[in-house]
């Protein structure tokens, strides 16, 4: 018995993602060598030293690498629960809730919580745990999902995860609304009526930013007329340094802007930077690498041996996906300025973590792949 | 997976692929089609363009001794988003500049981009300062203009402002000349201002100003204002003002005008004088930079009758010999009007008539001349036109339109009343009488020359000759020569050397109220001069004739003068006094 289902599983061919273990390595190398550009001027003026940030993101990759290749080696179905998922989704709220107390404690708003002197942000987090709570609860219900009641109560459950995040941080709650969004639009057989509530919310979005409150209606006036808005010295200096990359850009550390004059120029702003040492060139060369692990991640969601092992490779290709569209976006001044960090590139060690985990787990559905 | 499931995962990417689409295209044209645009705002962004100022080229007298000159001094700044230690910016700058802690407190913590503490810091404050290594802390090389003399020829030579350029006199006039070129570097800098180390620099070196040599020569300068100083103290006069000059080429050996002021101090003023409110301030300011020389118009008084003598002999209209008689007055029209000898002079040659510098005598010859004739003279001599001495501001003359110029007017003119001209036109006048009819241009500014001594430019002036002729000139250089060796100048006379001149006491308006000015023109030698001299006393206490009081100041700066000019003495002159 035991023998024949050795023979079973050699019988199959090992399949394993190497493109993509290819892709997230050199994604991860590039983002470390572009932080040590953007932030050794600064690091040097600041520290004495020009490592500062480079060394506290490379000790958070060795610990995101650990996180990764752990995922990676544990079969993804141990997580196919319901008590895990439960969990997850328990998780993710009591996360949101502590960093909102401490918020209230500090009377601020807090986006981390500080343990040990590491500062962590379970927003990056508690988007892991809702795809895989999404996955489970989705692929579980999929064949009962009939009426459009069925759907709603599946994204209604999502609702308190995404309010506690957008009270602290809305740009990484409509970045969880799309993960959630494209999980449940997947499964959902009410394709037209998920597609109209994703247009009125967009409606809604819009009305939103256009008439509510004056610090979203700030952001903008600061997208249309950034070079005369007070507060469009931002997007003026990341389109200063995109604009002055041209085709070929300045050349590996030779950006002028990240002197000081592009703030957070190793962190949300760092693709300004990108362009401006490695042009047009570097710029679309890097978005051809992200499509090209989007392409990997598709690859593996169509061909993973479950429904469950799907829903979450589309639900971190969608984070990956939004994030870099958000990004580049914002820094090009295609929409209203908001902070999102650059997956793999910006600085950021909650960001990398929770994407490395990420990896780890889709890199562990590849290996189910039968061929 | 279902087909269902794929469709849209796929309908999804599509998505996906469109937005990265959308972002592609967005940088494609900002990184191409703005390119450019965006690449000239990021360098302005990024250059800083740092002035490096050049020094003024020095003033040099006649004999190259320097009278303005630049030191180097410092100028401390801080620049906010550099300074660190803010705290102690502010006590190592209030300890080295001596200045009050609240005051640099002030500009320490003011959140602008750079901040100037003190200007013209010594050079030794500023190398202790350097030495603190401060961050944000700039001390940049400046200079400041210095006037070795102080007061010395104050009036003439002006001083400089702020940024290094003329005010007033000389400075201004040749400014162009001193000031010289400011160079710049072109540095990149950092987001705070902070210069990039190692950036690509570019360098326009600073050209240095040129050094101006001028005719003054300083002791002669020195003796004039001393000479000005002590009658202004005997007389308890308001200003006296003398000039010294060439009058064969219009070169000016020296310019007075006392009280002077020190130039390296020029907006100072008297406790009195700081009690006004700001307008009142700058119009004292005004007040004591004033070069009456040139700036001022007066009455010259007896002293045009040298231009009167010179229409009436140039016109052939006045023989020397010619008799006059001088009852004390000339009745003109229904006008008395008086001779200084009430009592008259009784009957006289011309010759005698200058001597006694007699009023009736010069309205006679003012009459025989007539208007058109007499302004004919004031037009040759210079007398309607600023004499184009190269110093800014000067006055021109006031005369009555030759219309309107009845016999009373003319009697009045002929004595040197009821026109006005600056010392200095009358100065130039009398040296074209006496020089043989040539009209120059006074002047300071000889040459110019580079920093680095090769290029030179010599200055040349207007010069007018024959505008009388030469026998007319030398009758008025004897008839003056008369006046000084046996007439009223006789005060001038110095025992050895022939000396011409002429003296007056004029009446300031508005008449009766007792101020006067007198003055006294003296020339030498009298056959041949190569110095003229004017003095003015400008409201003398007591006695306030001219042959008095200013032909002895004359006397005092010409016994110093002219052996130092190398005017030998005239044995002859000696032996025709005795």
């Amino acid at each position: 018995m035991a023998n024949r289902i050795k023979e079973k599983y050699l019988a199959r061919k090992k399949y394993f993602d190497y493109p993509m273990l290819f892709l997230v390595i050199f994604l991860i190398l590039f983002g470390m060598v572009m932080i040590f550009s953007t932030s050794s001027y600064k690091s040097t003026i600041t520290y004495g030293n020009p490592y500062h940030w480079l060394i506290r993101q490379a000790a958070a990759v060795v610990i995101g690498a650990v996180f990764m290749i752990a995922f990676c080696k544990i079969d993804y179905r141990v997580f196919k629960h319901l008590f895990f998922a439960r969990g997850c989704y328990g998780l993710s709220i009591a996360l949101l809730v502590i960093v909102l107390a401490i918020g209230a404690a500090k009377k601020g708003s807090v986006r981390w919580i500080s343990i040990g002197g590491f500062q962590f942000q379970p927003s990056e987090f508690a988007k892991i745990l809702l795809v895989m709570y999404l996955a489970y609860t989705l692929s579980r219900n999929a064949g009962k999902m009939r009426s459009f009641w069925d759907t709603l109560k599946v994204l209604l459950k999502c609702v308190p995860v995404i309010g506690l995040v957008a009270y602290q941080n809305l740009s990484t709650a409509l970045v969880i609304c799309a993960i959630t969004g494209v999980m449940v639009f997947v499964v959902s057989p009410k394709t037209k009526e998920l597609i109209g509530v994703a247009l009125g919310m967009v409606g809604v979005l819009v009305a939103y930013l256009a008439f509510s409150s004056s610090y979203r209606n700030e952001r903008l006036q600061i997208w249309l007329h950034p070079e005369s808005h007070e507060k469009g010295l931002q997007t003026m200096q990341a389109l200063y340094a995109i604009g002055s990359g041209g085709i070929f850009g300045k050349g590996l550390g030779q950006s002028m802007q990240k002197m000081g004059f592009v703030p957070e120029s190793h962190n949300d702003m760092i693709f300004s930077i990108i362009c401006e040492e490695l042009g047009l060139f570097g710029a679309i060369c890097l978005i051809l690498v992200f499509m090209a692990l989007i392409w990997r991640m598709l690859l593996i969601a169509m061909n993973a041996e479950d429904l469950f092992g799907s829903l979450i490779a589309i639900g971190f290709m969608t984070h990956i996906a939004v994030q870099v569209f958000i990004n580049i976006a914002v820094v090009t001044n295609t929409i209203p300025p908001t902070g999102i960090p650059l997956p793999f590139i910006s600085y950021g060690g909650s960001s990398i973590l929770a994407i490395m985990a990420e990896m780890g787990i889709v890199l562990s559905i590849s290996k189910r792949i039968r061929l | 997976m279902k087909t269902g499931y794929k469709k849209k995962i796929l309908g999804i990417t599509g998505l996906i692929c469109l937005g990265f689409s959308v972002v592609a295209v967005r940088l494609g044209y900002v990184m191409i089609a703005q390119s450019d645009k965006y690449q000239e705002l990021a360098r302005d962004l990024h250059q800083r363009e740092r002035e490096i100022k050049a020094p003024r080229g020095n003033i040099y007298d006649r004999n190259g001794v320097k009278i303005a000159s630049n030191k180097a001094v410092y100028s401390i700044s801080v620049i906010y988003s550099q300074m660190t230690d803010k705290k102690k910016v502010v006590q190592v700058l209030s300890e080295e500049l001596g200045l009050e802690t609240e005051e640099i407190k002030g500009k320490v913590y003011k959140n602008s981009v750079r901040e100037k503490i003190k200007s013209n810091v010594e050079k030794e404050t500023a190398d202790r300062i350097r030495e603190y290594k401060l961050d944000g802390v700039k001390v940049d090389e400046d200079y400041k203009r210095v006037y070795p003399y102080d007061s010395l020829a104050s009036k003439v030579l002006g001083f400089t402002g702020g940024d290094n350029q003329g005010i007033v006199g000389l400075e201004v006039f040749y400014d162009k000349y001193l000031k010289g070129k400011s160079g710049k570097i072109l540095t990149l800098t950092d987001g705070k201002g902070i210069e990039i180390e190692g950036a690509y620099e570019e360098r326009d070196e600073p050209v240095a100003g040129n050094d101006l040599y001028t005719s003054l020569d300083v002791n002669l300068q020195n003796y004039v204002t001393q000479a000005c100083e002590k009658v202004k103290k005997e007389k308890n006069a308001k200003q006296v003002s003398m000039i010294l000059m060439n009058p064969q080429n219009g070169e000016i050996y020296a310019m007075a005008n006392v009280p002077e002021y020190n130039l390296n101090e020029p907006f100072k003023l008297n406790s009195r004088q700081q009690q006004a409110d700001s307008k009142k301030q700058q119009e004292y300011l005004n007040q004591k930079w004033r070069n009456s020389c040139i700036n001022d118009t007066y009455e010259p008084g007896s002293v045009f009758k040298i231009v009167t003598a010179a229409a009436g002999l140039e016109s052939g209209k006045v023989k020397v010999t010619d008799h006059f008689n001088c009852p004390g007055f000339r009745i003109v029209e229904d006008r008395k009007i008086r001779c200084h000898k009430t009592t008259g002079h009784g009957s006289e040659t011309f010759r005698e008539g200058v001597m006694n510098s007699c009023n009736p005598v010069f309205m006679e010859v003012g009459a025989r001349v007539g208007v058109d004739g007499m302004y004919d003279m004031f037009r040759k001599l210079g007398l309607f036109e600023k004499t184009g001495i190269d110093l800014p501001g000067e006055a021109n003359s006031i005369m009555h339109k030759k219309k309107n110029v009845k016999a009373v007017e003319l009697a009045t003119m002929s004595f040197g009343q009821s026109i006005q001209i600056t010392p200095l036109q009358l100065l130039r006048a009398a040296s074209a009488a006496v020089n043989g009819g040539k009209l120059i241009t006074p002047h300071f500014g000889v040459r110019t020359v580079s920093a680095d001594g090769k290029k030179e430019k010599i200055f040349e002036y207007p010069e007018k000759k024959g505008v009388i002729q030469k026998e007319t000139s030398e009758t008025l250089r004897d008839l003056l020569k008369a006046v000084v060796s046996e007439g009223s100048g006789r005060n001038c006379k110095i025992e050895g050397f022939s000396i011409g001149g002429k003296t007056a006491t004029s009446e300031k308006l508005p008449r009766g109220n007792g101020k006067y000015i007198s003055s006294f023109l003296g020339f030498s030698k009298a056959e041949d001069p190569t110095v003229m001299g004017i003095v003015l006393i400008d409201e003398p206490e007591g006695t306030y004739y001219g042959g008095t009081i200013a032909a002895p100041v004359m006397r005092s700066v010409f016994q110093v003068a002219l052996p130092y000019l190398g005017i030998s003495k005239d044995y002859t002159a000696e032996k025709e006094n005795e």
